[in-house]
C-alpha cells in the first residue's frame, strides 16, 4: 500500500484531507476538482465511507433530537420555579 | 366544523415541558431556555388574534417560538458568540503523520435513512452535544437541527465560510468519537 498512500498524499488526497471534504459535501455541492478528489479517495478508502455514512447518521438522529416531540434529555422539565414564574408574567401581560 | 379555540389558561401546563426540551436542546442554557420559552408564549397570548385556527394550536405556538430561539441566536451573536477563535482552526490530532485516520470511523450498521427512529442513539447524541464547545455546538445546532444552509448561518452570524467549514468538520469529528467512543459497542 505504501506506493498508493504516497501518491495519495502527493495528489492530496489522503484521508486529513478529504475528510473536511466529505464534511463540507453534507452542506453543499463541492466544486468539480473537490468532487473528483472526494469520489475517487472515497472508491478507494473504506474508512472514509464508513465516515460519510456517520455523518449522514448524526444528521438523522440531529433532526430526531429536534423535533416537537423531541425526548431532548428525556426527563428535562421545567422546574416547578420556573414553571410558576412564566405562568404569573403569562397572566400579568393578559 | 368549529375552530380550534385558543386557551391560554392551559399552555404552560399543556405545551411547557415540551417547548423548554425543544428550546433546551438548541439553546443548552436552562435560564435562557426557560427566558424564551416565557417569551414565546408571552408573544402568543399578544397575538392571539392572527391565529386563523388554520394549524393546531400547538404547532402555532411552536412556530412562535421557533422564531424566539433564532432571536436569542441574533441577540447573543452582538456579545461575540459567533467571532472566530483560534482554537477553531483545524484540528491535525484527528490524522497521523501520514494523514490518516488516528481512530479510525467504524461501520455501525445502521441505515443512515432510518436513524431519526433510532431513539436510543439519538439521546446519546443528546449527551455527546453537550460535550461540544458552546461555539460547536452552535453551528451543529443550526446546521443539522434548525437546518439552515451553509448560506444562511454565515450571512446571518457573519462567519467566513471556511470557518464554518472546519468548525462543522471537526463538530461532527468530536461527535462522531464521542459515539463510537461511549455508546456503540466494539
Amino acid at each position: 500500500m505504501e506506493p498508493v498512500n504516497s501518491l495519495m498524499r502527493k495528489l492530496k488526497m489522503s484521508c486529513s484531507e478529504t475528510s473536511p471534504l466529505i464534511s463540507e459535501r453534507m452542506d453543499h455541492r463541492l466544486p468539480l476538482s473537490k468532487k473528483i478528489r472526494v469520489t475517487i479517495h472515497l472508491a478507494m478508502c473504506e474508512v472514509c465511507r464508513y465516515y460519510e455514512k456517520q455523518l449522514k447518521i448524526l444528521r438523522g438522529l440531529a433532526q430526531n433530537l429536534g423535533g416537537e416531540e423531541s425526548a431532548y434529555l428525556g426527563e428535562a422539565r421545567l422546574s416547578a420555579q420556573a414553571r410558576e414564574k412564566i405562568q404569573k408574567n403569562l397572566d400579568s401581560a393578559k | 366544523m368549529a375552530q380550534e379555540e385558543i386557551d391560554s389558561n392551559q399552555w404552560v401546563e399543556r405545551y411547557g415541558d415540551q417547548m423548554y426540551r425543544y428550546t433546551l436542546v438548541r439553546v443548552r442554557d436552562a435560564s435562557a431556555a426557560e427566558d424564551i420559552v416565557q417569551s414565546a408564549l408571552i408573544a402568543g397570548l399578544q397575538a392571539q388574534e392572527s391565529f386563523a385556527g388554520r394549524s393546531s394550536e400547538k404547532s402555532w405556538l411552536f412556530g412562535i417560538l421557533k422564531h424566539k430561539i433564532m432571536d436569542h441566536f441574533r441577540e447573543i451573536k452582538k456579545t461575540g458568540a459567533f467571532d472566530p477563535l483560534p482554537e477553531d482552526a483545524p484540528d491535525p490530532g484527528d490524522y497521523d503523520a501520514t494523514g490518516h485516520w488516528r481512530n479510525h470511523p467504524r461501520d455501525w450498521n445502521i441505515d443512515p435513512e432510518k436513524a431519526a427512529e433510532n431513539q436510543q442513539l439519538s439521546a446519546a447524541l443528546a449527551h455527546c452535544l453537550d460535550g461540544l464547545s458552546d461555539r460547536f455546538r452552535r453551528i451543529f445546532v443550526l446546521k443539522e437541527i434548525e437546518g439552515l444552509s451553509s448560506d444562511e448561518i454565515c450571512n446571518e452570524f457573519n462567519i467566513q465560510p471556511t470557518n464554518l467549514w472546519v468548525m462543522l468538520h471537526r463538530a461532527r469529528n468530536q461527535l462522531r468519537q464521542c459515539l463510537e467512543g461511549q455508546w456503540l459497542k466494539k
